[in-house]
This record gives C-alpha cells, structure tokens and sequence, in this order.
C-alpha cells in the first residue's frame, strides 16, 4: 500500500512563469524510507508543501493512507509529523514551553513531551529560550515536535540542515530506529545523496520540477552497475574497434581510448587475447565503476 | 469542533505566555493608574479633599479613561494585536500551525479569542488599577480618608464595556492585516496612519464614520459631549458594524490564502 500517493502534480507559482513542477509522480510505501533527492530549488520543498496543503494545489491528485488529502485534511494530519525547511520554533519559549504548544492541540499525554526531549538530546536545555538554541538544537526540537503525537508518517524537509557531522549520524539512526522499531513510514528530502544511499529504501530524484528517477535504493544502485563500463587504451585504436566490432561487442571510441559496457572477465581476456593474436598492443585495460553520485549527476545534467 | 477551539485557544494562550503583548498589557493596565497613585501620595492634601467627593470614583475613573482614550488605548491595541498575530510570522511558524489537525476556522478564530482574551484581561487589570489608586493611598496614609462614596461597579461596567466595543474595530483590521502581511511594520504603520487619521478629521461631521475614532470620540463623552446628536445613533453600533465587516473579510481573506506557510 502507498501511504503517500501524487500523481500528475504540477505547479506554477504565476501564471506566465514555467511551472516549478511539472507532472510529478511520488510513490511512498508503507513502512519505507523515501529519499526524496534534488539539488537545491529542484522542486522538493514546493512538493511537500503541496503534499501537506500548504500550498493549495494547482493540478494533480494527492491522497495520504489511501484517502484524499483535501477532504480529510484534519483527520489525516493528526497521523501525520512534520518538519518543512528551516525549524518552527518560538524563540521566547522554552523548549518544553514549545512542545507544550503543539501537545494541547494533538492532545497527546504531556509525559510525550519528556519522552521525545529525550529522544532529540534536549531534556537538560531547562529554562534556556529556543532563541538562544543553535540551528542544530532548533532544528532537534523541530524534530522533536514532528515526533510529539507519535505520528505513522514522517513528513522531513532537510532535517539534517545545521547538524554537526555527529548529529547528523546521530538523526540517520534516530530515524533508521523510528522506522525499524515503530514502522514509521519516513519521507524526507534532501539535496545530499551520501545522507539518503546511507538511510533510504526507496528514492525519488527531482530535477527541475520533474521527476527522473523513482524507485528502490537497490534500482538506482543497479543503475549505478549498469553504468559502470570497461576502458581500453590499444596501440592502433581503430583497428582495436573494428576488431570489437566484428565480435558484436558494443564500443566507441573516446579521448583516451576505447570505451565498452562491463563485462565478465573471461569475456576481457578473449578480448586481449583477441587483440594479441591481430599484432595490436595492448596498454591498459581498466574497469570505470560509476558512484551513485556519477549517476545522481547524469540524471540531473542530461535533464 | 468546541473541543478543537478549546485546545487551539489553550495552545494559542501558551505562545503568548512572556511575549512583549503579555508585558503589554500588564504594563499598559496599570501605568496611568500607578500615575494618579503617585499623584495622590504625593499631593496628599488635595487627595484628603478628593476623597471625600460624592464622585469621586467617577472623577477618578474619568480622568483615568481621558488620558487613556485618545491615543494609548488605540496604539496599545494596535501595537498588542499586531505583536500577536505576527508571532507565527516572526517564528517562521505558519507552516508548523497549518501542518497540526486543526480546521482553519478553528485557528482563525483560536488565535482571534486569544487577542479578545488579552484585550479583557487589560480592561480588568486597568480597573483594578484604578481602584487601587483611589483605594491604596487611605491604606497606607491615614490622613488620607478612604472615598466616601461607594464604589459604583455600574459606572465601571458601563464605561469599560463602551471602551471596549470602541476597540473591537481597531482590533479586527489590525488582525486582518497582521494576517496577510509578513512585515510587522505594515500592520503597525497602517494602524497608526488610520488612527492619526481618525484623530484628524474628529471634528468633521462623518468624523464617526472612521472605524478608528470611537475610543478618542468616548473621550469627548466622558467630558459631557453628546456624540450620539452628531452621529444620529449610538457610536457602538458602528463600532460593531465594522468589526462584523473587517473580521468576515478577515476571515474570508485568511481562508483564501492559496500559501499557508
């Protein structure tokens, strides 16, 4: 089941202007990490406000737990936590003072508010105002008050904006626990693919408000495999490529040599061998292994 | 949907908890009281006189009310009304408010019956303090006679809920503003532009018809001018039309926001 459902989102901010997002498709399954990747202004903030109805949707369906987020907007927000951009907090408060402001509209028990200080590392920050807090303090209670009601779906605009390295590893556990322990299904947007390949199951990229890629983490990573690709350098490179050509092996010809899909190592040797026996000298054969952040950036520049 | 109202007003009375409207309002309830208090201890022998006045509580109250009507009322409301409807902006918050399971309606108005809330808990403490100001200096001084007269809680009522009803205007299009506008200074300016402009045109014959005039026009009533022969009715009737009007706009124009946060 898809606990977050958009399809056909488009969105202009103004009628002349390109639309920031164009035919949108987001998937999010139940009890998935969803990786939602772009660079910065690719459109992944704007989705998640329209996801959430913050901003009033232009074209396209969104439906969240199967139903449709206009007509059950209340109900369906309160299983729902947030946390958009930079950090809501009220900076003359303290930081149980903020919790307690959104614990009487959830209803939730005030012994939550502890509990989820606690979680987020702020239980001894006492009658220190949020205005006080560093971003990354601000952006733990933010966090803090998406956990408050113990919600099903997380809802995580770059949580990990102002952490420190540590807190950054220490919000990835934080979330990979909520997910694994809770079921927790997480969507959560950032523009840093190293910080999603290390949480996500799943990944949506966005480019230009459109989306390029969605699917499992392991379909991107195959991607990846198949992206990777054999690089020859020979003594007398058209004749090398002729010789591919006649053993139906696709090849073409680049600035340092020949380039060819990944293949067995067997199939390499016959290929040298090959190679050899025709009097053409080899000198280098090498195995060119793309990263996920190669393809993360062919997706992005072809587009 | 009353239980929802309840919990949007408890959480919207917890953000103003320390805020400079809080201070506001407490400071703003007792500075002229705490005046004429100083006044009276420090002239004690025209308040012996005063003190045994068969009005003196309505001399007092009055004077208290006159300086209060004309320009400190209204830049008070304005200024608390706009600081609290603009918390969200200030705090980056809308978006955290319009993401919670509440109705819009319930938001509009929780916020609405939190700045109503503040506007009587001023009216409250500005009585007590004129009470404490005709009452404290005999406590303390015993040359100074406790006020002959009984305290006449009608004349309180009646002159604060004329106060009040004169407030309500000013009240709704500052919320209605402080709501579409992320810049405070565009609530403050536009308050302060209308109520200079009430002050100005006062005495024009449709002077009562500036939304902003009502509490400096109850000025005029508390010195024994007869507004209701220039206006044709009683001013709080359209003291009350207009906030109808500008707290249906309000609302109206709150709903309609296509960017919630």
């Amino acid at each position: 089941m898809h606990i977050i459902e958009a399809t056909g989102l488009s969105y202009r901010f103004s009628r002349n202007d390109r639309p920031v997002l164009d035919n949108i498709q987001l998937q999010v399954k139940e009890g998935s990490i969803y990786g939602f990747l772009g660079p910065n202004g690719a459109g992944k903030t704007t989705t998640l406000r329209l996801i959430l109805g913050l901003l009033r949707k232009q074209e396209g369906d969104i439906s969240i737990f199967g139903e449709a987020f206009g007509r059950r907007r209340v109900a369906l927000l309160r299983r729902i936590g947030t946390l958009i951009e930079s950090p809501s907090v009220y900076g003359h408060l303290t930081a149980t003072e903020n919790l307690a402001v959104w614990q009487k509209v959830f209803q939730c028990p005030r012994s939550r508010i502890a509990e989820v200080l606690k979680i987020v590392g702020l239980q001894d920050t006492g009658s220190k105002k949020a205005r006080q807090f560093s971003l990354g303090m601000k952006q733990r209670l933010g966090i803090a008050a998406a956990l408050l009601h113990q919600p099903d779906l997380l809802v995580l605009d770059e949580p990990t904006n102002g952490l420190d390295p540590a807190g950054i590893v220490e919000m990835r556990e934080l979330l990979k626990k909520l997910n694994k322990e809770q079921g927790i299904t997480i969507l959560i947007s950032s523009h840093l693919l190293p910080e999603i390949e290390k949480l996500a199951t799943d990944v949506g990229i966005i480019h230009r408000g459109q989306m390029l890629f969605q699917g499992t983490l392991e379909a991107l990573m195959q991607r990846q495999r198949q992206a990777s690709r054999i690089v020859m350098e020979t003594g007398d490179n058209p004749a090398a490529l002729q010789l591919l050509a006649g053993l139906h092996i696709p090849a073409r010809m680049e600035d340092n040599g020949i380039s060819l899909a990944a293949a067995e190592k067997s199939v390499l040797a016959d290929i040298n061998r090959q190679l050899v026996l025709q009097g053409i000298d080899v000198w280098r054969i090498a195995a060119v292994e793309e990263d996920l952040e190669s393809v993360f950036m062919n997706l992005t520049n072809t587009n | 949907m009353t239980l929802s109202f309840i919990h949007s007003f408890q959480s919207e009375w917890l953000k103003s908890r320390r805020s400079l409207t809080s201070w506001l309002v407490i400071i703003g309830g007792f500075f002229i009281p705490l005046i004429f208090f100083i006044g009276r201890i420090v002239y004690r022998e025209k308040t012996a006189a005063e003190s045994a006045s068969p009005e003196f509580w309505q001399n007092l109250a009055g004077q208290c009310w006159q300086l209060m009507a004309l320009f400190l009322l209204p830049m008070g409301i304005i200024l608390a009304t706009s600081l609290i409807t603009q918390i969200e902006f200030r705090n980056n918050t809308w978006k955290q408010v319009h993401t919670t399971p509440q109705s819009y309606s319930v938001i509009f108005w929780g916020k609405l019956a939190v700045i109503m809330a503040m506007l009587v808990q001023f009216f409250i403490l500005f009585n007590i303090g004129i009470f404490l100001a005709g009452a404290l200096p005999a406590l303390l001084f015993p040359a100074i006679d406790y006020p002959q007269q009984p305290f006449p809680f009608r004349f309180f009522w009646d002159t604060g809920l004329r106060f009040f009803i004169a407030s309500l205007p000013i009240v709704a299009m500052q919320y209605l503003i402080s709501l579409q506008f992320r810049n405070f200074f565009v609530p403050l300016g536009a308050g302060i532009g209308l109520l200079l402009a009430s002050l100005t045109v006062l005495e024009w014959e449709y002077g009562y018809l500036l939304p902003y005039s009502y509490s400096p026009y109850n000025f005029f009533i508390l010195r024994g001018a007869d507004m209701k022969a220039l206006a044709g009715t009683d001013l709080e009737w359209y003291a009350l039309g207009y906030s109808v009007l500008f707290i249906a706009v309000s609302f109206v124009l709150y709903i309609a926001k296509k960017d919630k946060g």
